[in-house]
């Protein structure tokens, strides 16, 4: 995928030779660089620099913990309050909260819209991110009325805080190869011995677990975490949840 | 005589912070936070741009007068380096906890109170830096900074990188400058009597420290030469190294 990685700090120059230049697909900028017209593109954040000549693509690989909305992220948001027309919704704490219409549900409708409470959680996406005012998500797609998994969380279940780094990773397409993170794959298959739990997982650092069981939530979230934080490897991700487990065996 | 030692760092010392580093040199150890952008009380709430809130709390006691004239200085600097037109009605909040210094903080020092502490400057300045790095602030530049004093020495005036508290007193004159990465003065701030030309030399020697530029264009034996002849840490590569070192592990699974 990806060639060339090369450490940055913000405001260093980057090698023309390294910005992908495509002769048909305009460059597209990731997170972490902004561009100077005419023609200078500088990074904003220290990280490693991506660039992918095939889609004709760069950005900044870093880590952060405090989420800033951009626009098609899927984060998972908790209900704040109800006003006439829409809720609204915290992504991250202390930050001006979000908005989410009434409307912006699979088939909701004025008459038939869901009933959310304060505290609830809601798997959307950002539609609209914008400097200069206030997010605002969606749980449907604009186009085909579909709703693609998002909508309102339900089940007993725990949310656990992560890096957006790391939520990024399980975000991934293929989080075990390309992004190294298997505990989920551990705890729900032989390792784990086959723990029944579902997750959602939101771009603004937040994770969602959910079972009938409270050990598993428990045991999952803190995988997650430990993972996240201690750095683990896949071996060591591998020696964690044959631990927990057994801890939680031995507790039974 | 001035302290030799090397400046040392830690990133992400505070893990309920967005970003925090620790840091020391000189003798003085300076930790930071750094928590952004977040929701700015109505009375700080910029339409345009982002408010920069620089907290300076000395290691014994709390903060006066002294203190809330190193916050204005900081505040007005670092304002020049982070992106704060990205982000509008918000806040930067920068808190700078001075854990240890050269100095004997439980003395009563009430009567210089009007006075500028310049030595601590630059710990707080690269501090800062290094916390809005961790905090992956969007910034235009990085900075670097350094203190220097002109000290009447045997005769002759001498130049002092990173002077101690008790070479202050003596000082002629001291002066705190940083630069950022683009090799732009960003801060200058001088306290006692110089001619233009002694500033030019500190400007030189300071600018030495700051803006040195990448060894790989140098072979090694040179660079090891060159950095006996220049004296004081190499402030920009310092920066960069220890950033190196926190992305590398934070991208450990690439």
């Amino acid at each position: 995928m990806s060639n060339d990685r090369l450490f940055v700090l913000p405001g260093e120059t980057i090698d023309p030779s390294l910005i992908p230049s495509h002769p048909k697909n305009p460059l597209r900028l990731g997170p972490g660089l902004r561009h100077i017209p005419p023609s200078d593109i500088v990074p904003t954040v220290a990280g490693q620099l991506i660039t992918n000549p095939v889609k004709n693509f760069m950005s900044i690989e870093y880590n952060s913990t405090h989420y800033i909305p951009s626009q098609g992220d899927i984060i998972l948001a908790q209900i704040l309050r109800s006003t006439t027309d829409f809720y609204l919704c915290s992504l991250a704490p202390y930050t001006a909260p979000a908005t989410l219409p009434h409307l912006a549900f699979e088939s909701a409708t004025k008459k038939t819209r869901p009933i959310l409470s304060p505290g609830q959680l809601v798997y959307a996406r950002v539609s609209l991110a914008n400097a200069h005012m206030d997010p605002e998500l969606e749980c449907v797609h604009a186009s085909t009325g579909k709703a693609d998994g998002l909508g309102p969380i339900t089940g007993p279940g725990c949310v656990f805080d992560v890096s957006l780094g790391f939520a990024r990773r399980l975000l991934m397409a293929r989080a075990v190869e390309d992004g190294g993170v298997g505990v989920l794959d551990m705890l729900g298959g032989e390792e784990g011995g086959g723990l029944a739990f579902e997750t959602a997982v939101g771009r603004n650092g937040r994770v969602w677990v959910g079972s009938d069981n409270p050990k598993t939530v428990v045991i999952v979230g803190r995988a997650l975490q430990e993972t996240d934080r201690s750095r683990l490897g896949m071996e060591r991700q591998r020696r964690l949840v044959k631990k927990l487990v057994r801890e939680m065996r031995w507790r039974d | 005589m001035t302290a030799t030692t090397l400046p040392e760092a830690a990133l992400g010392v505070l893990p309920r912070a967005d970003g925090s580093a620790r840091y020391s040199h000189a003798g003085y150890t300076v930790t930071a936070s750094v928590n952004g952008p977040i929701e700015a009380q109505r009375r700080d709430e910029h339409a345009y741009e982002a408010h920069i809130d620089v907290i300076v709390r000395p290691a014994a006691g709390v903060g006066g007068t002294r203190e809330r004239h190193l916050e204005s200085i900081l505040q007005s600097s670092l304002a020049q380096i982070i992106l704060v037109k990205n982000f509008p009605r918000s806040l930067i909040q920068i808190v700078l906890q001075v854990e240890d210094s050269p100095e004997n903080d439980y003395v009563n020092t009430k009567l210089v109170q009007a006075s500028l502490n310049f030595a601590i400057m630059p710990a707080l300045m690269q501090t800062a830096v290094l916390a809005l790095l961790s905090a992956a602030v969007p910034m235009r530049a990085t900075a670097t900074a350094t203190a220097v004093a002109i000290m009447h020495q045997d005769g002759a005036k001498q130049t002092v990188v990173d002077p101690h508290p008790r070479d202050i007193e003596k000082a002629q004159s001291v002066h705190v400058l940083a630069f950022t990465s683009h090799d732009e003065l960003l801060l200058a701030e001088s306290e006692g009597d110089f001619t233009v030309k002694e500033w030019d030399n500190v400007y030189e020697t300071a600018r030495g420290i700051c803006c040195r530029s990448p060894p790989q264009a140098k072979e090694g034996m040179a660079m090891l030469l060159d950095d006996e002849s220049t004296g004081g840490p190499d402030m920009r590569q310092f920066l960069r190294s220890t950033m190196g070192f926190k992305v590398a592990a934070d991208l450990h699974w690439k």
